[in-house]
C-alpha cells in the first residue's frame, strides 16, 4: 500500500491499518463528546486516512476540519484496544498536508507569526513582572507564551511564590518554545530555539523550571533542545518543583484538580500536583474523570485558536464534573487549561478556577 | 438522490443538522465491519416527526434511509449500501423516564448504554444485557440488533427486556407497540418483530425497557483443563448443578497461547480455560453458586483453579479475558470476527470443529466466548490487502457456518446478519422462513427505502 505519494503518512500505514473501526474511542474523544460528529472522532480521522492511503480520496482542503480539529489529548490512544497512536498519526498527516500546501488558516497564521514575532500572540510588549531578566541564578523560570501574555495573574502568583520560598531564580528574555508548531504541521523555529537555549544556558542555572507543561515537553523531548539536556540541566515543570517544597498553609475548602493533558497523559505527571494540593487541602476530591482518564479542557492542539466554539463546549463538559463533585476550587497546572476553563465557566457556576500557585498565594495572604 | 432531495431533507432538519461534507460522508460509510459504502448525505433528526417526514420523502423520491446509532455494528447493518441519507440518531439522546415502582425506564434511541447504567446505578438498578461495546453503543442499536453480552448466560438478551416501542414505519406513519405493563398477552407481538430487525422494518424512536435490581455480590474463578472434553463436561455439570452462573466464558488453546506470548499472561499450557462468575443479592447466594461451580471443576480434573479473593483479584482474571480479542487482533492488519452459536452441549464440538478447519491454514486464530449460552467468538487474523487471503478466509468462514448449522446452531448469536452474513442465510433458514421475512419486509416497506440490501431480504 506504499505508493510513496505521502511518505510521512505512509510511515504509519501499519498503525492506521490496525484501527479495527471498533469505535470505542467515541467514549473518550472530547471533540466527539462535544459535537456528536463521528467525522471528528479518532475513528473518523483514521477512516479518512485509510481512504487516503487506498487512493480513494485526496489529502486536501476538504479534510482540514477533521484532521486539524484534534486537541491531541491522547485519550483515544490511551484507551484504544488496538494500540493505535492516533495523535502521532494526526501530526504526521498534518505535516504531509502542509507540505502539499493545505492547512487550517489559524495554523498557517501561527507559523507566520512565529517568523515575524517571538511569541504566538504577535504581541510586542511582554509584561515584565518587575523582575530581573537574564541574570545569574540556580534556577531559571521559563514562563511560556500563555503565562506571559494571557494569564499574567497566574504568572505573577508563581513568581511571588518563588520569592516567598526564597528560590534563587531568574527570568530570561524568553521567546516562544515553538513546540506547538510540530503538532500542527510545521516545525520548531530554529532561530527561536537558539535564542532560548543561549539565554537559558547564559544564566548558569542548574535547574530549568517551566510554568507551562507544553514548554516542559518541548524542552525535555525535542531534538532541537538537546543542548539543554546535554548541558546537564534538570528540566522540571513547576508542579514537580512545588512538590519538593514545604508550603505550610492549609484550608478546609473543597478542592479538585484537573489533569492537563500535557502534564498527565503525555508525561505521566499525576501525583506531584496532587501531593502539593492534598497537603494544602485535606478536603480534596477527585472528579469522576481523573488521571489518565481526565477530560481534556479543549484548548490543546491549536483547537482553541482554530475552533473556539467547540473548544469552549469541551471546557464546559469538564466544568460540569467540577459541579458534580461540589468542589469550591478547581486547580490545574497549565495556563492554557486555566484560560479555557475560566472562559467557559458560566456565571452561575460559583467555583473558582486557578493555578495551584495562585491558590497558595491566596492562602498565604490570608 | 439529487440536490432537490438533499435540499428537502435540509429543510426538514435544519441547516446545522444536515451534512454532505466529505468528512462526514466518509465516516458514515463505515461501521465496525469490513463493509463500506458512501451515503449521499447525513441528517441529525430531533424527533419522530422529522423522521416521519424524511421517510415520506424517501418513498416519494426513491432514496434510501439508513438509521445509525454509534455505528458499531460488526455485521454492516449500519452501512448505507445503496447510498441515500444516514439518520444519525445522536440528538435523540434523552432518558425520558425512570419508573422504579414499575421497574421500567423509557429512553430515546441515542442514549449511550453506559450513560443509562450510570443513571440507574445510584438507584440500585441496571439494564442487565451487557454488550462489550457498552461504552459507546446506543440503546437504539441494542434493540435493533438484539444485543447480547457476557452476562447473557444468566440474564438473557435485549429482547427479553423490551416492553414497548415507538417506531417510525418505512412509510412515515408513527406506531406504538407493546405495553407499559410487565406483561401482556394482548394481540400479535409487534414489539418482538422490531427487536433485532436491524433497522429494516422501522426506525426506533422510543424504547421502554424492563430493568433489574443490581446484584450486589459476586464471586469469580478461573479454571484450566488439559482437554477440551473436560472443560465441556464441566460446563455441562454446571448446567446440571441447579444454579445459573452470571458469566461462563471459555478460551481455547490458541487463545491461551496468544495471551501467554503477546500479553504476558501467566497461564498454564492447556487446552481450555473457563472463567466463571456467580452473582446474587447476598454474599451467601454468590458463594453458594461458586461452590457448585468449583465442584464441577474438580469433578472434571481441572488442572488449576484460581478463585478471586476480592474485587481487585477478580479484575485481574477479567483483564485476561478482555485482552483476548484485542491482543489477537493486533497480530495481523485485519481479522474475521464471528459469533457462531450452538446449543450449550455442542460447544466442545464447535470448538474442535473450528480448530480442525484451521489445520493446514497459516492464519493465527483464537476462539473464546460465552460457553454459558453457546455463543463462541472465533477470530481469524489475516492481511486484507492480499486478495488471496481475503478469499481464503471467507471460504473458511463459509465452512464454519456450515459446521455451525450442522450442529443445530445459528449464524449469529448477537452481532446480527447485516451484510456480512447475508450470503449464508439459507444455510440456517428454510425457504419458507426466508419468504416470510421478505413478505414482512415488502408489506411494511414496499418501496424498499429503509436500510435496503440487508439480511438477504432483497433477493
Amino acid at each position: 500500500m506504499t505508493s510513496e505519494k505521502h511518505p510521512l503518512l505512509e510511515k504509519f500505514t501499519e498503525q492506521i491499518q490496525h484501527c479495527t473501526r471498533c469505535g470505542f474511542c467515541q467514549a473518550h474523544c472530547p471533540v466527539f463528546g462535544a459535537t456528536g460528529r463521528p467525522a471528528l472522532n479518532a475513528r473518523g480521522k483514521m477512516l479518512l486516512l485509510k481512504e487516503v492511503l487506498a487512493g480513494k480520496i485526496d489529502l486536501n482542503q476538504e479534510l482540514v476540519d477533521s484532521l486539524f480539529q484534534c486537541t491531541t489529548c491522547a485519550s483515544c490512544a490511551t484507551n484504544c484496544p488496538s494500540g493505535v497512536d492516533v495523535p502521532a498519526i494526526i501530526k504526521a498527516a498534518r505535516k504531509e498536508m502542509v507540505g502539499l500546501g493545505t492547512c487550517h488558516p489559524a495554523f498557517t497564521g501561527m507559523n507566520q507569526v512565529l517568523d515575524d514575532y517571538d511569541n504566538i500572540y504577535a504581541e510586542d510588549e511582554p509584561e515584565d513582572f518587575d523582575r530581573e531578566r537574564g541574570g545569574k541564578a540556580e534556577v531559571v523560570y521559563f514562563i511560556g507564551c500563555v503565562g506571559q501574555y494571557r494569564e499574567e495573574d497566574a504568572t505573577e502568583a508563581a513568581l511571588d511564590l518563588l520569592d516567598h520560598l526564597e528560590v534563587d531564580y531568574t527570568l530570561i528574555d524568553e521567546v516562544c518554545c515553538s513546540g506547538v508548531l510540530e503538532d500542527v504541521g510545521f516545525s520548531i523555529k530554529p532561530a527561536l530555539a537558539e535564542k532560548n537555549i543561549e539565554r537559558i544556558l547564559a544564566t548558569g542555572a542548574k535547574t530549568l523550571v517551566t510554568g507551562c507543561p507544553y514548554c516542559y515537553r518541548t524542552f525535555n523531548g525535542k531534538e532541537i533542545y538537546a543542548p539543554l539536556r546535554e548541558a546537564g540541566l534538570e528540566i522540571l515543570h513547576f508542579s514537580q518543583f512545588l512538590a519538593r517544597q514545604d508550603l505550610g498553609v492549609s484550608t478546609d475548602l473543597k478542592v479538585t484538580y484537573h489533569d492537563p493533558c500535557d502534564l498527565g497523559r503525555h508525561c505521566g505527571i499525576y501525583e506531584e500536583p496532587r501531593k502539593t494540593i492534598k497537603a494544602l487541602a485535606p478536603n480534596f476530591v477527585e472528579m469522576p474523570s481523573n488521571h489518565a482518564n481526565a477530560l481534556c479542557c479543549g484548548a490543546g492542539g491549536g483547537v482553541r485558536g482554530a475552533y473556539a466554539k467547540n473548544s469552549l463546549a469541551m471546557a464546559r463538559k469538564r466544568l460540569a464534573e467540577v459541579e458534580e463533585v461540589g468542589a469550591e476550587i478547581l486547580l490545574t497546572e497549565c495556563n492554557s487549561c486555566v484560560h479555557n476553563l475560566a472562559n467557559a465557566k458560566l456565571r452561575a457556576q460559583k467555583f473558582q478556577v486557578m493555578t495551584t500557585a495562585q491558590f497558595i498565594m491566596e492562602l498565604l495572604e490570608d | 438522490m439529487d440536490q432537490r432531495d438533499k435540499d428537502a431533507i435540509r429543510e426538514i432538519v435544519g441547516q446545522e443538522h444536515f451534512s454532505d461534507e466529505l468528512i462526514d460522508l466518509v465516516s458514515y460509510s463505515y461501521d465496525s465491519s469490513d463493509h463500506d459504502h458512501r451515503p449521499d448525505c447525513a441528517a441529525y433528526p430531533a424527533d419522530s416527526e422529522q423522521i416521519s417526514r424524511i421517510m415520506q420523502l424517501a418513498n416519494e423520491r426513491g432514496f434510501a434511509v439508513v438509521p445509525r446509532g454509534a455505528g458499531t455494528s460488526l455485521a454492516g447493518s449500519a452501512v448505507p449500501i445503496n447510498g441515500g441519507v444516514v439518520l444519525d440518531m445522536v440528538r435523540m439522546n434523552r432518558i425520558l423516564d425512570i419508573r422504579i415502582p414499575d421497574r421500567q425506564v423509557v429512553v430515546q434511541p441515542g442514549v449511550v448504554y453506559a450513560d443509562l447504567q450510570k443513571a440507574l446505578a445510584p438507584l440500585g438498578f441496571c439494564f442487565p444485557p451487557d454488550p462489550a461495546s457498552g461504552k459507546v453503543c446506543t440503546l437504539g442499536g441494542n434493540v435493533a440488533t438484539n444485543a447480547g453480552g457476557i452476562r447473557g448466560a444468566k440474564y438473557g438478551v435485549t429482547r427479553d427486556y423490551v416492553l414497548a416501542l415507538e417506531v417510525v414505519l418505512p412509510d412515515g406513519r408513527i406506531m406504538h407497540t407493546g405495553t407499559k405493563c410487565m406483561k401482556s398477552a394482548s394481540g400479535l407481538d409487534l414489539t418482538r418483530m422490531f427487536v433485532g430487525s436491524e433497522g429494516v422494518l422501522g426506525v426506533i424512536t422510543e424504547i421502554t425497557l424492563k430493568i433489574n435490581p443490581m446484584p450486589t455480590a459476586s464471586r469469580t474463578a478461573l479454571a484450566s483443563f488439559e482437554t477440551l472434553r473436560q472443560a465441556g463436561q464441566a460446563v455441562t455439570d454446571i448446567m446440571h448443578s441447579g444454579i445459573l452462573p452470571s458469566v461462563l466464558e471459555i478460551m481455547e488453546e490458541n487463545t491461551i497461547r496468544v495471551l501467554r506470548e503477546n500479553y504476558g499472561a501467566d497461564l498454564p499450557d492447556v487446552a481450555a480455560l473457563l472463567l466463571v462468575e456467580t452473582d446474587g443479592y447476598t454474599d451467601a447466594e454468590a458463594e453458594y453458586g461458586m461452590q457448585k461451580v468449583v465442584a464441577a471443576f474438580d469433578a472434571n480434573q481441572a488442572k488449576t483453579v484460581s478463585q478471586a479473593k476480592d474485587r481487585a483479584e477478580a479484575e485481574k482474571l477479567w483483564a485476561i479475558r478482555r485482552a483476548a480479542g484485542s491482543v489477537a487482533g493486533g497480530l495481523r492488519p485485519n481479522n474475521l470476527s464471528e459469533d457462531v452459536t450452538v446449543p450449550i452441549s455442542k460447544v466442545p464440538d464447535l470448538l474442535e470443529g473450528i480448530q480442525k478447519l484451521m489445520e493446514g491454514h497459516k492464519y493465527p486464530f483464537v476462539i473464546f466466548g460465552h460457553a454459558g449460552d453457546g455463543n463462541l467468538h472465533p477470530k481469524i487474523m489475516f492481511d486484507g490487502s492480499d486478495p488471496e487471503q481475503v478469499k481464503e478466509v471467507h471460504q473458511i468462514a463459509e465452512q464454519m457456518f456450515k459446521l455451525t448449522c450442522g450442529l443445530g446452531g445459528t449464524l449469529t448469536g448477537e452481532h446480527g446478519i447485516g451484510l456480512a452474513k447475508a450470503p449464508y442465510m439459507r444455510l440456517e433458514h428454510e425457504e419458507m422462513a426466508m419468504e416470510m421475512m421478505r413478505l414482512l419486509k415488502r408489506t411494511l416497506d414496499p418501496n424498499n427505502v429503509l436500510n435496503p440490501g440487508k439480511m438477504a431480504l432483497d433477493d
